[in-house]
């Protein structure tokens, strides 16, 4: 120990004065000989290269997993597919399917006849689209061997005819009056299809965008057809460095998929532009109808009651939702504005506890589950202690999304939260309500089963007289508030927040990504870059 | 090679010991039962488990990790996409580690006891608290913010590596300066160091020549430990600067249920760490003769 201290003394007083530390800066130059050429080379391999200045950057939360309509299944897939391709029916803002590529007639309650609306448009390698790439899309759809995730709903189609170059006919094994609304799949052409294109590495469609390149996973650039704008989207998955790249100007636009705290944030600075608006995502609490406490009418109205939905959308939310009373909002064509549903009651919701039998003594104990998404979690601990105030005993598990979203597909849970996204058509009742629809027949997670809105279900779909239709789903609606197979929460506003170097993105109703057709830059070009780098 | 083969036949079972259903992941879950079948047909998951890893292993021989289940590409596509960018942070992270840990772990060890030693102990100590998730955005902040000297994320250019490489180097030269100068705390007192000392070596030569290369040996375990996780992704680092590696693309496929993905990035992760290990064991002999492999 002595020698030690006696050497560190030494070092103290002698190394900044003694020789040079050549042996030192010899090491180093060893260290960057040998890791310098590596780095250069890995940098060579792994950058990738930045686009101009002219390219309009979207931020987003997730990449699309598939741009292949036929095999797509998530939002982001959906909403950029429909960029790239065209699709014979859409939705107006009351979600009445409406004609897009063509218009159509119900020849039959069985048969359906499209007529393609002319000019036909082109496909990105110059063809014009026809009826037969239509029957062709479908039909690769049909095709068990293609497994695409859309057959289920498609599999009432029995055949599709091309009588003329612009006319499609759709038979149909058995009516179905909301069938229309199922032809939402982006159109491919019909000899890329026989040829085995690989449409998910290079989509050809006929949208108002065509795919440029895909550098990687994380990274996608598509141009418009109109003027070669070009619109690269990036994948960030934090939501802050999401929100900082916006405020670097790396960024141009981001659409939802942000904690309401962070889009005060950046509304609040001066360059970002917030537009919103009312959304039709419908977030709900679901039950396991088998559940001894749960499976009980009173307590599913004692937990509706309980819950001060007002409260959580002005704090948590920060007023970015509004109270939702049924699965579709009342400007849906099926809504129901008139519905009352549950306001918030403490003194209520313990009446119907203590009629379901329970006491401050015996209280009911639930088990609440969600995901890992801190925002989510947030909002379950609100409802958690608002259940306790009248008093339900609730405990919290969260799971990352692939386990919980399974426990939920396998009816392991008691309660949970989750939310019905992008739903237009009212066949998501038969999907998630109908005692036939029971996992893995349907969705109906929860094995609610009701006579009364099976019938009302089987009724709405054999008519095809619109308003017939629309009374039996409002009536279905009210049936399905006064059992309550799910507690209703609010729908989440959707929200665009743009640099102040873009102008005219028009927020889509649903979400979608529309508005980059009329999107432009604020000044010109060579202004943006000037401004970029000054 | 029993190492290798060992680790795929673990992160096979493991696969498939994790519950959910790859087919429900690919068709959703509207999905009808009869193409639920056909799918697990065609993608051989109906057969014996013996039959499938059979199958897998076949393909790793000939390099195959199967398709993803989402995107529908291949595999190995999607690791030779990632796999440069992760090396590239990795080593870019282990170079500020050593730039930073190595002077600083040699000054404390040889002003033990000083002011120097304990602000650079302060500066390990807070390196290690601080976790990557909280770093990253910190660095953003002033880096990119602030300054506006680098791109907040993302790796488009030269110098988008900087914040991301501080992030994960900072945290490693934390560790790393610690090691250093107890390695060389432990040096300094050996008798040749003293020797060192009565032949009249100058104390900046003692260190040099003879207490850092004894004292390298701990430090190369620990070099090769942080590199080979390293390789194996910063999972966390690359989440928050969007950085396209292999811990990217694993929590994507972990979030995705894409289960060949996930097995193919668990894989290559394993063998990184066995061949990295393995770079540390022969490195060993290289540098010290008197460490020796024998075979019985």
């Amino acid at each position: 120990m002595k020698a030690n201290h006696d050497l560190n003394h030494m070092c103290f007083t002698m190394f900044p004065y003694t020789s040079s530390p050549r042996l030192f800066l010899h090491g180093l130059r060893i260290l960057w000989t040998i890791w310098l050429p590596l780095i250069g080379l890995f940098s060579i391999l792994g950058c990738t290269e930045s686009l101009s200045d002219h390219t309009l950057r979207f931020g987003l939360a997730n990449s699309p997993s598939n741009l292949d309509p036929r095999y797509a299944t998530d939002a982001t897939s959906a909403r950029i597919n429909r960029l790239i391709y065209s699709r014979l029916v859409d939705f107006n803002e009351e979600a009445i399917p409406i004609p897009a590529l063509a218009s159509w007639i119900e020849v039959s309650p069985t048969h359906y006849r499209f007529d393609l609306r002319e000019p036909r448009p082109i496909f990105h390698n110059g063809a014009q689209l026809s009826a037969k790439d239509i029957k062709a899309t479908y039909e690769s759809i049909l095709n068990p061997e293609r497994a695409s995730p859309h057959r289920g709903i498609l599999q009432l189609i029995a055949r599709i005819d091309t009588p003329t170059e612009s006319t499609v006919d759709f038979f149909l094994k058995q009516p179905d009056s909301l069938f229309p609304g199922y032809l939402v799949i982006g159109i491919l052409p019909a000899n890329l299809i026989a040829g085995g294109h690989p449409f998910h590495d290079l989509p050809i469609g006929s949208g108002p965008f065509r795919f440029l390149e895909r550098p990687d996973e994380t990274r996608l650039v598509i141009e418009r057809r109109a003027d070669g704008q070009r619109i690269e989207f990036l994948r960030i998955p934090d939501p802050t460095v999401r929100t900082l790249k916006l405020l670097a100007k790396e960024i141009h636009l981001i659409q939802n998929d942000l904690p309401p705290e962070l889009v005060s944030y950046l509304s609040a600075h001066d360059g970002i532009t917030l537009q919103q608006r009312q959304g039709a995502n419908f977030a709900y609490l679901g039950f396991n109808q088998l559940d001894p406490v749960v499976g009980q009418e009173n307590v599913r109205k004692a937990i509706a009651h309980a819950i001060n939905r007002e409260q959580i959308i002005q704090f948590a939310l920060k007023g970015r939702a509004r109270v939702a009373q049924a699965l579709f909002p009342p400007e849906h064509w099926a809504g129901l504005s008139s519905l009352t549903g549950y306001n918030y009651n403490p003194e209520q919701a313990k009446t119907l506890l203590k009629e379901a039998g329970f006491t401050p003594d015996h209280r009911p104990a639930i088990t609440y589950k969600t995901s890992t998404d801190p925002f989510r979690l947030r909002l379950a601990t609100i409802i958690q202690y608002q259940l306790h105030q009248v008093g339900i005993d609730v405990s919290i598990q969260s799971h990352d999304w692939g386990t919980f979203y399974g426990d939920i597909k396998a009816g392991h849970f008691q309660m949970y939260s989750l939310a019905w996204v992008g739903v237009k058509s009212p066949d998501i009742f038969r999907y998630a309500f109908h005692s036939d629809a029971i996992p893995p027949a349907g969705a109906n997670r929860g094995h609610y089963s009701d006579a009364v809105a099976d019938h009302l279900m089987t009724q709405a779909e054999h008519t095809s007289d619109r308003p017939v239709q629309q009374t039996l789903y409002r009536t279905l609606q009210a049936r399905l508030s006064e059992t309550l197979p799910y507690v209703p929460l609010w729908f989440e506003d959707h929200f665009a927040l743009s640099s102040a170097s873009i102008t005219g993105y028009q927020l889509g109703a649903d979400g979608n990504f529309d508005g980059l057709s009329q999107v432009r830059w604020a000044t010109s070009p060579s202004q943006q870059v000037a401004l970029l780098h000054p | 090679m029993i190492g290798l083969l060992g680790v795929m036949c673990l992160v096979f079972l493991l696969i498939h010991l994790i519950p959910g259903d790859p087919v429900e992941v690919m068709l959703g879950e509207s999905a009808q039962p009869t193409d639920k079948e056909t799918l697990r047909h065609a993608l051989g998951l109906d057969l014996p488990l013996y039959q499938q890893w059979w199958i897998y292993f076949k393909g790793l021989l000939h390099l195959d990790f199967g398709t993803s289940l989402f995107s529908g590409r291949a595999i190995g596509d999607l690791l030779i996409e990632r796999i440069p960018a992760t090396l590239y942070l990795s080593l870019v992270s282990l170079l500020v580690a050593i730039t930073v840990a190595l002077p600083l772990g040699l000054l404390a060890a040889v002003r033990q006891h000083t002011p120097l030693d304990y602000g650079a102990m302060g500066f390990a100590l807070v390196g290690m608290s601080i976790p990557n998730f909280w770093m990253g955005p910190l660095l953003i902040l002033v880096g990119a913010l602030w300054l506006g000297w680098f791109p907040v994320s993302g790796q488009e250019g030269w110098n988008s590596v900087v914040l991301p490489a501080l992030t994960l180097g900072t945290a490693m030269a934390a560790i790393l300066a610690r090691m250093i100068r107890s390695s060389v705390l432990e040096i300094l007192g050996e008798d040749y160091m003293r020797t060192a000392q009565a032949k009249g070596l100058s104390a900046t030569r003692a260190v040099m020549l003879h207490a850092l290369p004894n004292s390298l040996l701990p430090i190369l375990t620990l070099l090769g430990l942080q590199l080979g996780g390293l390789l194996g992704g910063a999972v966390i680092t690359e989440t928050v600067f969007a950085w396209p590696g292999l811990g990217l693309l694993m929590i994507e496929a972990i979030q995705q249920r894409d289960y060949p993905v996930v097995q193919a990035a668990v894989l290559c992760i394993s063998v990184t760490y066995i061949v990295v290990n393995l770079l540390t064991d022969l490195l060993y002999a290289w540098l010290d003769p008197r460490i020796q492999f024998k075979t019985d």
